[in-house]
């Protein structure tokens, strides 16, 4: 009796079993894509990365533990464009959830759409890890433990970026 | 202002002090604006569905990369083990303990270092000392054997239920739970029961079941028939016949209103386990059903 609980456990806690693995997948996968997207603002490298940090998931399924899973995934995905794409230029383009825009007036809509440029390019000059960890934060909604987790960071180096981050975004966008 | 003060205001961890005193800065209202627009931002469509389809076609295609790779990297793994004991074994010439041992429906033959040799029947160990065997030639069996020795010093066969020496000739023990029997086919062996010596010449055995102590003529020539792949008993209780089949054909016995005490003489196949299950089931009486890896025994209703 006692063996056949051991081995139940055992079940439960690995990632070789298949709905461990396929819930990995959903509660993950959507993030790495998203944080190799702010990373080099490349959709197509975001959703190999995702396949890549996956396949490798499964490779070593037997030695990951579930918990360690997570940050097995981030790893890879980080790791994966380590030395690649430094040098490209970052063209992010996010996406505007839709709006309630019946009662604005030309003139408000015409300010606020330059202030989304002036933003977006404010975001693009942003240094790679300070837009990363910022979108993560706004767009995300993570917390600041779980980005410091991601990038294998401490929390403060996470708040230090995260201010640091917004400072310079106002500072480029009031035009100092 | 406390250090990354925005961050700790993103985060609601502000006091209510701190964050009039910041709202009060002339840089607020950008902050807010700023704030206020990433709040509907959006990342790209991120299709889950289809990372997930193209993701398992890439893992199926992997899959069979990684079994043929990995069984591979278990025998390099065992060889670089054995390799290590070998390399051990070599330099630091202690005595070990050898140990062979068989399974159910397996049968091993062992050759010792003086070129005695030992049959092993199914579901046996034997362990002796490699080292100095030649001064010493000591073996401890559990289940059956068959012994060729060689001409040398007193060879001696422990179990847990006797002892038997001898000097160089051919013998075969059994000792099982409840029997123990030694037969000699060459020269003469000395058998060591409850403090008492019984010597055997060729052709002779000795059976002890239950505490009881007979010796009768061997039936056949020059090996025990196992060898021959045959499983041959001489007025033996039923019970010790069906443990020998179980061991040969690693079948699960199970008996239903039967008289295990009754005994048997005869033989059966260790190669067909049809023809072995009629050997036993027609002399006794019985019949016999087969239900997968089990065989039930039961009496023949009159």
């Amino acid at each position: 009796m006692c063996k056949t609980k051991k081995l139940k456990e055992e079940n439960i806690t690995n990632v070789c079993e298949e709905e461990v693995y396929a819930s990995i997948f959903s509660s993950h996968s959507k993030t790495i894509f998203n944080y190799i997207y702010y990373k080099f603002g490349n959709e197509e490298k975001a959703y190999d990365a995702v396949q890549e940090a996956f396949i490798k998931l499964w490779e070593n399924c037997s030695k990951v533990a579930p918990h360690k899973a997570k940050s097995f995934v981030y790893t890879v995905a980080n790791n994966l464009y380590l030395n690649v794409i430094k040098a490209e230029k970052v063209r992010l383009k996010h996406r505007e959830k839709a709006q309630n825009t019946e009662y604005e007036s030309p003139e408000f809509l015409m300010e606020q759409q330059e202030f989304k440029e002036k933003l977006d390019k404010a975001l693009q000059d942003l240094p790679e890890n300070q837009r990363t960890t910022f979108l993560l934060n706004r767009i995300d909604g993570k917390k600041y433990a779980e980005i410091a987790e991601m990038e294998g960071v401490s929390v403060k180096a996470i708040e230090k970026r995260m201010h640091l981050a917004l400072k310079s975004l106002r500072e480029q966008i009031d035009g100092i | 202002m406390e250090e990354n003060y925005l961050a700790k205001w993103l985060n609601n961890e502000l006091s209510e002090e701190e964050v009039a005193k910041f709202k009060a800065t002339k840089e607020y209202t950008s902050y807010k604006k700023i704030v206020d627009a990433t709040n509907s931002m959006e990342a790209p469509t991120f299709d889950m569905a289809k990372a997930k389809r193209d993701l398992y076609k890439r893992k199926e295609a992997n899959e069979t990369k990684v079994l043929t790779l990995n069984p591979y990297k278990k025998y390099l793994r065992i060889a670089a083990v054995i390799a290590v004991i070998v390399g051990i074994s070599y330099f630091y010439n202690a005595p070990t303990n050898e140990i062979v041992n068989t399974q159910y429906a397996e049968r091993a033959a062992v050759i010792l270092p003086d070129d005695s040799e030992v049959q092993l029947n199914a579901d046996s160990q034997i362990s002796y000392q490699k080292k100095n065997w030649k001064e010493n030639r000591n073996i401890d069996l559990k289940g059956e054997a068959f012994f060729k020795v060689a001409k040398g010093e007193r060879f001696t066969v422990s179990t847990d239920m006797g002892m038997v020496t001898v000097l160089g000739t051919q013998f075969n023990v059994e000792n099982r739970e409840g029997i123990f029997e030694v037969s000699c086919y060459e020269g003469l062996v000395s058998v060591l029961y409850n403090q008492k010596e019984t010597k055997l010449s060729a052709g002779q055995s000795l059976v002890v079941i239950n505490g009881q102590l007979k010796t009768s003529e061997l039936a056949n020539g020059h090996q025990p028939s196992w060898l021959q792949d045959e499983s041959t008993f001489k007025s033996i209780p039923l019970k010790f016949v069906l443990d020998e089949f179980q061991r040969q054909f690693n079948m699960e016995v199970e008996t239903k209103d039967l008289d295990l005490e009754q005994l048997f003489s005869g033989s059966f196949s260790n190669t067909d386990k049809n023809l072995a299950l009629q050997s036993i089931s027609a002399p006794s009486g019985l019949k016999y059903k087969i239900e997968g890896e089990k065989v039930l025994f039961y009496a023949e209703t009159p």
